[in-house]
């Protein structure tokens, strides 16, 4: 298999309020590439030389090493004006790019992991959930997730169930919809924006488009990065380094469909990078 | 504290997709094997490979979910799970 689908893929490469006309050094899909804004101040991304295509979107620049032949993804939910769009960050992470993504739309290790926070280790169960291919955008979502969460965000007074979609509408992005506790009615909408540096090294950029009128941007900001701090450790120490897609390495279960529906949609569509892709 | 003790069942697997590649089968036993199953009375055809397997429902769900995903030279459309005619 190439990697060819992949390269024809958008990848977030920076932040927009980050760029600078003297560039920075960063590397996709094991190419160097400089990130910044030319002689004009546009937004470009130079590869050996050659000036790589882009889009400027959530807060982020994108870019592709190869021809897309569709546009970057849209969320139409995150254009209201009263919410707050918060630009996270990055975390750089040694792990694979999909493992990456995968991690995010595992709500089973919520109480493991984020113990009293996105999870209790008293209250582990994860109800059945609808989980579908979209035929007409072509993305992996997950429905009817409820799970029940002790500060499911940094706007929530107390525990409380949380309802939950997954989208999965880039080989290595995800958007999160989460039951927002001010505003009954609205999501909450967060989303992973991953930056596959090589096959087992990435750059994480979270993003979100919050109902929220009392947290400052930089308690947000703190809210999401220890969740995924939280989440580092344990990615940085899954065996094999990269996702495999022979159920062979990893025993996956019921509670698993999201992940085995991402697994099938990567592999349907030969989004192999980061992949392994046979049982060893 | 009591338990409920887990019961077994008997069910027979339909797996349907583009099941021509030769490891398939060999995949499908040792994936069973890794789940303590057992497949039995396999039939297998290009686009069709049924079987029947017999042991705790969650393990069978598991068998189910792994099939779902395959081994990487085959494509798996769907698996339908129902109780085996030899069940008793």
């Amino acid at each position: 298999m190439s990697d060819q689908a992949m390269r024809d893929a958008w990848f977030p490469v920076g932040l927009l309020s980050g760029l600078t006309r003297a560039g920075t050094a960063s590397m996709l899909m094991g190419e160097d590439i400089t990130v910044g804004l030319d002689d004009t101040g546009a937004p470009s991304v130079d590869c050996g030389g050659r000036k790589l295509p882009t889009v400027e979107r959530f807060g982020h620049l994108w870019t592709s090493l190869g021809a897309p032949e569709k546009d970057l993804f849209t969320i139409p939910e995150a254009d209201h004006p009263e919410r707050t769009l918060v630009d996270v960050g990055v975390v750089r992470v040694k792990c694979s790019p999909l493992r990456a993504v995968e991690n995010f739309l595992d709500i089973a290790h919520f109480p493991f992991v984020h113990t009293d926070i996105l999870g209790e280790e008293d209250h582990p169960e994860v109800n059945n959930y609808k989980v579908e291919v979209r035929k007409d955008e072509d993305e992996v979502w997950a429905t009817k997730v409820e799970f029940y969460q002790p500060q499911a965000a940094a706007s929530a007074g107390g525990g409380i169930i949380t309802e939950y979609m997954y989208r999965v509408p880039a080989p290595t992005c995800s958007v999160l919809y989460k039951t927002c506790p001010p505003r009954p009615g609205e999501w909450d909408v967060i989303c992973l924006f991953v930056q596959p540096l090589t096959e087992e090294l990435c750059d994480v950029w979270p993003w979100m488009a919050l109902f929220d009128d009392t947290s400052t941007i930089t308690d947000l900001i703190h809210f999401q990065q220890l969740i995924f701090l939280q989440d580092r450790s344990i990615l940085e120490n899954q065996i094999p380094k990269k996702l495999p897609l022979d159920p062979a390495l990893e025993t996956p279960t019921r509670a698993d469909l999201t992940s085995v529906a991402y697994r099938r949609w990567l592999k349907r569509h030969d989004y192999t990078y980061g992949a392994q892709l046979v049982a060893e | 504290m009591t338990t409920t003790p887990l019961s077994n069942r008997r069910r027979r697997l339909t797996i349907q997709g583009n099941l021509a590649s030769p490891s398939f089968l060999p995949w499908v036993e040792r994936h069973s094997a890794r789940l303590g199953l057992f497949c039995e009375n396999l039939q297998a055809e290009e686009t069709q490979v049924s079987f029947e397997v017999e042991g705790q429902e969650e393990l069978i769900d598991a068998l189910e979910v792994g099939c779902l995903l395959g081994p990487i030279d085959v494509w798996v459309e769907s698996v339908e799970q129902h109780p085996a005619p030899s069940a008793s």
